[in-house]
């Protein structure tokens, strides 16, 4: 089992080091209430079964849409031409929506009570990896991330049977398109090799079979929603994994989660989202058996997870590479500023390669050193100066860019401001270079940082005769684009 | 704005002392790219990944086997619209441009390309083409990775350059070599100091803080020099880097090459017409890089699109239509450079697709299918064997391989890059002859 730590070791550098892993960090205020309440309470504010819901989205996208059958029908039936003029409509519908989503989700995570929340159903997204380029409905596309957010920390089994009958993972893997006649094998494969067990502890015997047993999970399409349908069920008998009966889909995921490899997979993609790495065998073994003995729930794992030494570790403790949402969220609250406006948002996050809602592949994001390249980097760079400096200095554009992004912002809806530098800094702080570099890493490091960032920003402070909104904004921008930034 | 020694401008002020620092940097790195690694007249890779699995039998069509048109009622290509390169094979009617290539004596086709045991995952199978692995071993780095390790020494990031956002796995090696960007406008870091003419300008720290600052001059010396003991510089080479000093490498060569990388495509000219979308776009930017003398040794690009399971015809001819166009227009440009003797352009996709259309007229994921090689150094022609379709020849319904992959790669690496192909590919496989009088 995990050893905690010990509470002696508990200090601002692993409250932030928690506040930035379980959720999207926060001010040095946040962190002095976390370092202050204690390592137990602090986790336990994380788990706390408050409200989940911040605000009911009463967006026209948060809820179903009874008019798309029709209209799906009629573009079906036009002619060409009419065809084309229908589905562009639809598209920027829909896109327009999935602006929105992303900048709801964005908000939650950046405002949210529910930070480990709103992390944990970023780690679902990622770990089933539905794409709304194949799924085209925003309205389930929010109804799968509802899902994250209601059971993410619940058990194991109830998830995967919850997500297993989610209509946008039935159309991401095709399910819904599975018959008795023509098994579809996609989620049966990915529901094993991708979500609880890894390739290796199955066999091909096995992903035909538990394909023949859920069949019948089914989609309406009218009602957008989850539909059995027995006529389409393969009544017959199975062999899944060693088991023989007529298996259905609770069948199916209970050998699944009986499978010695499953305890273990899962906990070891948990502590690589969270803690980075792939834990020694030693330590999967802890894990895997903290797990089971909270009976395979999300929530009391991560507490234990949260409390033991292994998590704060050297080797654990600022050395994850940021992912692009991390690095957004993480940034505007210790900048204390708002989210730049959706349609921007939406753009930095994909020139940095995290698209919500359109993750890469059924892998998900790989994550770690992946998220890097020179060409990310500098985007990442220019990310920061916008951060700070305000719309003026919005990375936008590019062949790739999505036209509609730079459309919204070009009308201007939403102005988006400076950071204001100097609020974030005590009169005592801005008494001298020192002083001020000592702030500038415990707001935006939680560390020290390395000789040539420190030398560097210390340079720079010194050719300023003032620390005026102006070199500090600039200061912020520096430290923002060190190596060092881009880990937490 | 200042110009530089590269012919193009920086568009940050810089003070003095640092000013001469950067000419020095500069100067010695300009030589450094004449000299070493490649030589302004070494020979050029382009890769061009078809990424989602591309229809080798709808591609390159054999246009006089029954079994073909028995497997695909609905989706073969007729006799009559092939461009035919022979009696038995010919192209999709709509690769117009590389049959006028192949006229000209610049393609070579490569047919029945696979591995044994082949992998329908695209995940998977993507990953042994990149490592060049065994179906049953994973490597983590890819061979191209491997190839700037062994034979590029010096470590110049430029040596790979990727069209993208994400770096191909094919450059993974133990150090991060290879730059990947989306557009040179944008490869960039802007300036974000309005105050911009005043000493003290943070933007000049800015480039401080990722390297250029005067006491790595003597480092960026001894780099152009020091050849292959960069690699012990830098300290990790076997055991991978710490997250920390991966991150720096990376800025580092981010800065260094993103100023290189703008001023060399705004000096090179396009002097081909290119057809619409984005590989052409990458391509047109590749000869653009090329013309304006980067030493890069491999070009990296991709296509996406081609994992067609329903509807497969008119998606595919989009898709082949846009490739061939842009890969006409790329020798051509090439051809007015006249530098299309040093570039080979090679074409690979992570599977072809099974040999019966489906019921919902695409295709699913299979096995073998053809690589294109094109460029002006190249003996034209098929080579290898074309896979049976009778059913009984077939692996799961997919054509068998004839001829390895990494036999392609070990003949790019030993006749074009001119390397040694074992330390890269782990073994050694029978090179193809690919080049005229070879």
């Amino acid at each position: 089992m995990l050893k905690p730590l010990a509470p002696a070791r508990w200090d601002y550098a692993k409250a932030a080091h928690l506040l930035n892993r379980a959720g999207f960090g926060g001010s040095p205020a946040d962190l002095e209430r976390f370092t202050d309440a204690g390592l137990e309470k602090a986790v336990a504010s994380l788990l706390e079964a408050g409200p989940a819901e911040d605000s009911a989205p009463s967006q026209d996208w948060a809820k179903p849409d009874p008019a798309r059958a029709d209209r799906l029908r009629e573009m079906r039936q036009a002619t060409p031409e009419r065809r084309q003029e229908l589905q562009r409509e639809e598209r920027r519908t829909q896109r327009e929506w999935m602006m929105a989503l992303r900048a709801w989700w964005l908000e939650r995570m950046a405002r949210g009570r529910r930070p480990l929340l709103e992390k944990m159903a970023l780690f679902w997204h990622g770990h089933f990896a539905t794409s709304m380029v194949k799924v085209r409905d925003v309205y389930l596309m929010w109804r799968q991330n509802q899902l994250f957010r209601r059971q993410g920390l619940g058990g194991w089994f109830e998830l995967l049977e919850a997500v297993s009958t989610d209509p946008a993972m039935l159309v991401w893997l095709d399910q819904a398109q599975s018959r008795r006649q023509h098994p579809n094998e996609n989620y049966a494969r990915e529901l094993m090799e991708l979500f609880t067990l890894g390739e290796g502890h199955y066999t091909e015997g096995d992903v035909a079979e538990a394909a023949r047993a859920l069949t019948g999970l089914s989609l309406d399409r009218t009602r957008q929603a989850y539909v059995y349908r027995p006529l389409m069920h393969d009544p017959g008998e199975k062999v899944f994994l060693g088991r023989r009966g007529r298996l259905g889909l609770k069948d199916v995921l209970e050998e699944v989660l009986a499978q010695p490899a499953a305890s273990r997979f899962i906990v070891v993609k948990l502590w690589s989202f969270f803690a980075g790495g792939t834990p020694a065998p030693g330590l999967v073994e802890a894990l895997a058996e903290e797990f089971r003995a909270t009976g395979s729930r999300f929530g009391p794992f991560l507490g234990a997870m949260f409390r033991c030494e292994e998590f704060y570790a050297d080797s654990v403790v600022r050395s994850q590479i940021k992912s692009p949402v991390q690095l957004l969220v993480i940034a505007v609250r210790q900048l204390e500023r708002e989210l730049p406006p959706g349609p921007a948002s939406a753009q930095v996050l994909r020139s940095l390669g995290q698209d919500l809602f359109a993750p890469p592949n059924v892998k998900g994001w790989d994550g770690g050193a992946s998220w890097i390249t020179t060409g990310t980097l500098l985007n990442r760079h220019n990310l920061a100066a916008a951060l700070v400096l305000g719309e003026a200095a919005m990375p936008m554009g590019g062949p790739r860019a999505e036209a509609s992004a730079e459309r919204a912002l070009a009308r201007g809806a939403n102005r988006w401001p400076p950071v204001e530098a100097a609020r974030l800094f005590a009169p005592e702080d801005r008494a001298a270079v020192q002083k001020l570099i000592a702030a500038l890493e415990r707001r935006f490091i939680q560390g020290h940082l390395g000789t040539r960032s420190a030398e560097t920003l210390r340079a720079y402070l010194q050719t300023a005769q003032t620390f005026d909104d102006h070199h500090l904004r600039q200061a912020i921008r520096l430290i923002m684009c060190t190596p060092e930034y881009q880990l937490a | 704005m200042r110009a530089t020694v590269l012919g193009g401008a920086l568009s940050w002020t810089v003070p003095s002392f640092l000013a001469e620092t950067f000419h020095a940097l500069e100067a010695a790195a300009a030589d450094a790219r004449t000299q070493q690694p490649t030589g302004k007249d070494a020979t050029i890779l382009v890769v061009v990944q078809l990424a989602g699995g591309n229809d080798g039998l709808n591609t390159l069509v054999p246009h006089a086997n029954d079994e073909y048109y028995r497997a695909r009622p609905k989706l073969a290509i007729r006799p009559g619209d092939v461009l035919k390169l022979n009696d038995d094979f010919g192209l999709h009617p709509t690769l117009t441009g590389l049959k006028s290539l192949w006229d000209e004596g610049r393609l070579a086709v490569v047919q029945g390309v696979g591995y044994p045991n082949p992998n329908r995952s695209h995940f998977r199978s993507t990953e042994i083409w990149q490592t060049a692995s065994e179906a049953d071993r994973f490597e983590r780095h890819g061979w191209l990775g491997r190839y700037f390790d062994n034979a590029c020494p010096g470590r110049d990031a430029t040596a790979g350059v990727s069209l993208g956002r994400q770096m191909p796995q094919a450059f993974a090696g133990p150090q991060p070599i290879g730059v990947c960007l989306e557009s040179p406008e944008r490869f960039r870091a802007f300036d974000a100091d309005p105050s911009s003419s005043r000493e003290g300008d943070a933007d000049d720290f800015y480039r401080r803080l990722n390297q250029a600052d005067a006491s790595m001059a003597s480092d960026a010396a001894e780099m152009a020099n020091a050849g292959s003991s960069i690699g012990a510089v830098a300290g990790h080479a076997a055991t991978g880097i710490s997250p920390l000093d991966f991150l720096e490498r990376v800025a580092l060569d981010a800065q260094a090459s993103s100023d290189t990388i703008r001023a060399l495509s705004q000096r090179g000219r396009n002097q081909a017409t290119y057809p619409v979308g984005q590989l052409a776009a990458d391509l047109r930017l590749v000869a653009r890089l090329i013309a304006g003398g980067m030493t890069t040794r491999v070009y990296y690009v991709s296509q996406g699109g081609y994992d067609t399971h329903t509807n497969q015809a008119g998606a595919h001819q989009r898709l082949l239509s846009e490739m061939g166009g842009a890969v006409k227009a790329f020798l051509e440009d090439l051809t007015a450079q006249g530098n299309e003797r040093r570039v080979m352009l090679m074409t690979f996709s992570e599977f072809g697709r099974r040999v019966a259309e489906n019921a919902n007229g695409g295709t699913d994921h299979g096995a073998a299918a053809p690589m294109f090689l094109a460029g002006g150094a190249l003996k034209n022609g098929l080579l290898g064997k074309a896979p049976s379709l009778a059913a009984s020849d077939l692996l799961n319904g997919d054509p068998r391989y004839t001829t390895d992959f990494r036999r392609v790669y070990a003949s790019v690496l030993e006749s074009w890059l001119r390397t040694p192909s074992a330390p890269i590919l782990g073994r050694k496989f029978e090179p193809l002859p690919l080049l005229a009088g070879a």
